[in-house]
């Protein structure tokens, strides 16, 4: 009992590891995590002791969400960061199915400490599991090991593929492992889920699984909330400066996790801290970061000609003029007409370039922001969001719903690492390809 | 009473990894701290290893089906076991040590090679894809990092004409190893951050597998991976003061101390290096391991071996 009590005391004070799962309209409030004082983010739920959902569970979202719940290896407690408020149809049904939930509001990291204190003295009781402990599908006694598959390789015991056995690229044959990654595989876009067929460290075949924004009958809608500025210009007039300051700050958020998917969490956490007070006073700053980066040998190391995309065919946005598209928007839009801008471009359409794009675009954005006073955007027409040219009129495909058609055939046939940082260097926003996107098949 | 009685010896060696692991905790926390631009508290710092420690030893430890349980609570202690091996054959001072066995550079390099074998089992016990795939990811490196590391440990031995580390120490009364070999530590350092699965080259536990090897560890062997991480890394820049810094050589403070604070200052090295550089591309690195790290170490060896002719 002493002893219990003392390492409580001590574990107190050690940063509250939370496992951050984000579902509808979360993007934006998950953000700031890692910036919170005395929280760390860890890659993995049995680091955690806190699961915390940001944002609405859609149906889609709620087995996996569960499943990760139970995966905490406790004592754990469950959190909901609820972004709607958490009004009659804003909520899900995520608190019947894990009685011990807290709701809060975005944000709060005392909260989340204050829960971990109580959770290791003994205050709280441990979150039960969601989940009964039986196994997700039945052993098959097919075969002659019983595994359901021939020989000593294939079938599904348990619900858990068996390694296959297919032809490598250099015409040997290798065990095939198939896996799914998602939709709440750190390194990726929240939402994202993969289908994969591996050999080794090889993607053989990359499949996108269905969306889980994409809403179902009877379900709200689905609505872009990660750039919202940027949907809003297209109805209602804004300031040319909130504008780019909004793309500024996206384009550093993007690039904080690109930092932490690189292993170097904590430069990450220093540039989301920039982007939380991002002001027209920051360029300095801003530039200087912009620099590092650019000149960061290890950073182009590890993005030098990963996941290359020709210009043909992409949609207008920072990935298209990463490969040398000059095409944007802003260039016939009437509010940045005689404010000198022309869109800066990139060459080779690889990881580094969309790296070398993204924060060259920061500084242009910042230029822009300090050189347009107080000039507004008149709605209409068509916005250059931060992903790409969001069309006029609403229906029409997305810039994210343009790249995740295109991924399996990008993904296929890289090294693991390589494909990851493909998917992170695309900047995919899974709510934004849901728009348009038809109810599931099936409902 | 001597060093090399077994109590002593056990507890000296495990004093010394534990606080090496202690130490870069603190280190990391600090230099992270420092990068993220949050105020760096340095008694806040000095107790997180203890926090961190008390949560997780208070953290359940979660399984998977079907795991191979007796590998899984063997991996962490291969790792110890090695680095305790390697710590011991370097004397803190002249005719202080656990073990200054006449090949100790010999032991110090077959020690480091088993290392691979414990990240493998890590890998392999949790009967999970993504920790199966860091393991073998360590295994496509392993080579990469060790045939530099031991040519450089090689050459090392070559000016003192013994393979024990204390002459090895001795020979470098009046040079020490990092300017007459100049290729030495550098090499060293980067196979040492290889063998410790740390920083640039944790591709084993690395964030795009979730955390490769560690994914499914929890609670108690997550403490103990963690620990044993530490254990080799300390290892390394103990071996690493003793082999190229001069050991116990320097003015004023006690031989002992040389020791520990050159090998501090190889691991503030190695924590200012994970929050600077990318994690390399696991093809990449064993390209460059093979066509610029190799052949530098081979150069190396030749011309410490003609030097000591």
């Amino acid at each position: 009992m002493g002893l219990t009590s003392g390492l409580a005391r001590l574990a107190r004070r050690a940063p509250v590891p939370v496992f951050p799962v984000v579902g509808a309209g979360g993007r934006r409030a998950a953000t700031v995590l890692p910036t919170l004082d005395g929280i760390e983010v860890v890659t993995t739920p049995r680091a955690a002791v806190v699961l915390l959902v940001v944002g609405r569970v859609t149906r889609a979202l709620l087995a996996p969400v569960l499943a990760l719940h139970d995966q905490l290896p406790g004592p754990r407690a469950a959190v909901q960061w609820r972004v709607d408020g958490g009004g009659d149809g804003d909520g899900d049904d995520l608190a019947g199915v894990l009685p011990g939930l807290v709701a809060a509001p975005p944000g709060d990291g005392e909260q989340l400490r204050r829960l971990m204190g109580e959770l290791v003295s003994g205050a709280r009781t441990s979150s039960p599991p969601a989940l009964p402990p039986v196994e997700p599908a039945a052993w098959r006694g097919v075969g002659p090991y019983g595994q359901g598959g021939t020989g000593m390789t294939g079938g599904v015991p348990y619900g858990r593929p068996m390694p296959g056995w297919a032809d490598d690229r250099d015409g040997l044959k290798l065990d095939q492992l198939k896996l799914r990654l998602g939709p709440a595989f750190p390194p990726f876009p929240p939402g994202l889920v993969l289908d994969l067929e591996v050999q080794g460290d090889v993607l053989q075949t990359a499949a996108v699984g269905d969306n889980p924004f994409v809403s179902w009958p009877g379900d709200p809608p689905v609505t872009v909330t990660d750039s919202v500025e940027f949907a809003a210009a297209r109805t209602e007039a804004v300031a040319v400066a909130d504008l780019e300051l909004a793309r500024a700050r996206h384009h550093l958020v993007w690039l904080a996790g690109a930092l932490r998917h690189h292993g170097l969490a904590a430069r990450g956490e220093r540039v989301l801290r920039l982007a939380s007070g991002l002001t027209i006073g920051d360029a300095a700053a801003v530039q200087a970061l912009a620099r590092s980066v650019v000149r960061s040998r290890s950073l182009a190391w590890a993005t030098d000609g990963v996941g290359v995309m020709s210009g043909d065919g992409l949609p207008a946005g920072p990935v298209a003029r990463a490969a040398g598209d000059v095409r944007d928007a802003r260039v016939a839009d009437d509010a940045y007409r005689d404010l000198g801008f022309e869109p800066v471009t990139d060459a080779g359409g690889d990881a580094r370039a969309r790296l070398r794009q993204r924060v060259t675009e920061v500084v242009q954005a910042l230029e822009l922001a300090e050189r347009c006073g107080d000039r507004r955007r008149e709605p209409g027409g068509a916005v250059e969001g931060p992903r790409g040219t969001l069309a006029a009129g609403e229906g029409e495909s997305t810039p994210s719903a343009a790249l995740l058609e295109r991924l399996p055939d990008l993904l296929a046939g890289q090294e693991w690492g390589d494909a990851v940082t493909t998917v992170v260097s695309l900047d995919l926003d899974l709510e934004e390809a849901a728009l348009g996107a038809g109810a599931p098949v099936g409902t | 009473m001597s060093w090399s009685a077994p109590l002593p010896a056990l507890a000296l060696v495990g004093a010394v990894l534990t606080a090496g692991a202690g130490a870069l905790a603190m280190l990391d926390h600090l230099v992270g701290a420092r990068t993220a631009g949050r105020p760096v508290r340095l008694l806040a710092a000095l107790g997180q290893p203890v926090a961190r420690s008390a949560l997780l030893l208070l953290t359940r430890r979660a399984t998977t089906p079907r795991t191979d349980a007796a590998a899984w609570a063997l991996a962490p202690a291969v790792l110890v076991g090695m680095a305790a091996a390697a710590v011991a054959a370097v004397p803190w001072d002249r005719g202080v040590a656990v073990a200054d066995v006449d090949d100790g550079i010999v032991l110090v390099g077959a020690a480091f090679a088993v290392v691979m074998v414990g990240v493998y089992l890590h890998g392999w016990a949790a009967n999970s894809p993504l920790p199966l795939h860091g393991g073998y990811r360590f295994v496509a490196l392993a080579l990469s990092y060790e045939m530099p590391l031991a040519l450089v440990l090689i050459a090392a031995a070559l000016p003192a004409e013994s393979l024990s580390i204390g002459a090895i120490v001795e020979s470098q009364a009046g040079t020490w190893n990092v300017v007459r070999q100049p290729l030495g530590l550098p090499l060293y350092l980067v196979a040492g951050a290889g063998l410790a699965f740390w920083g640039p080259l944790n591709v084993p536990d690395a964030g795009d597998l979730g955390g490769g090897t560690a994914a499914e560890v929890s609670g108690p062997a997550r403490l103990a991976w963690a620990g044993a991480q530490g254990a080799v890394l300390t290892a390394v820049a103990v071996v690493g003061a003793g082999v190229f810094l001069g050991g116990w050589h320097g003015p004023l403070l006690p031989g002992a101390a040389w020791t520990a604070l050159k090998a501090l200052a190889l691991l503030a090295l190695l924590a200012g290096a994970r929050h600077r550089l990318a994690r390399v591309r696991l093809e990449r690195f064993v390209v460059l391991a093979w066509t610029v790290l190799i052949p530098l170490a081979l150069v190396d060896v030749f011309v410490s071996g003609a030097l000591a002719l």
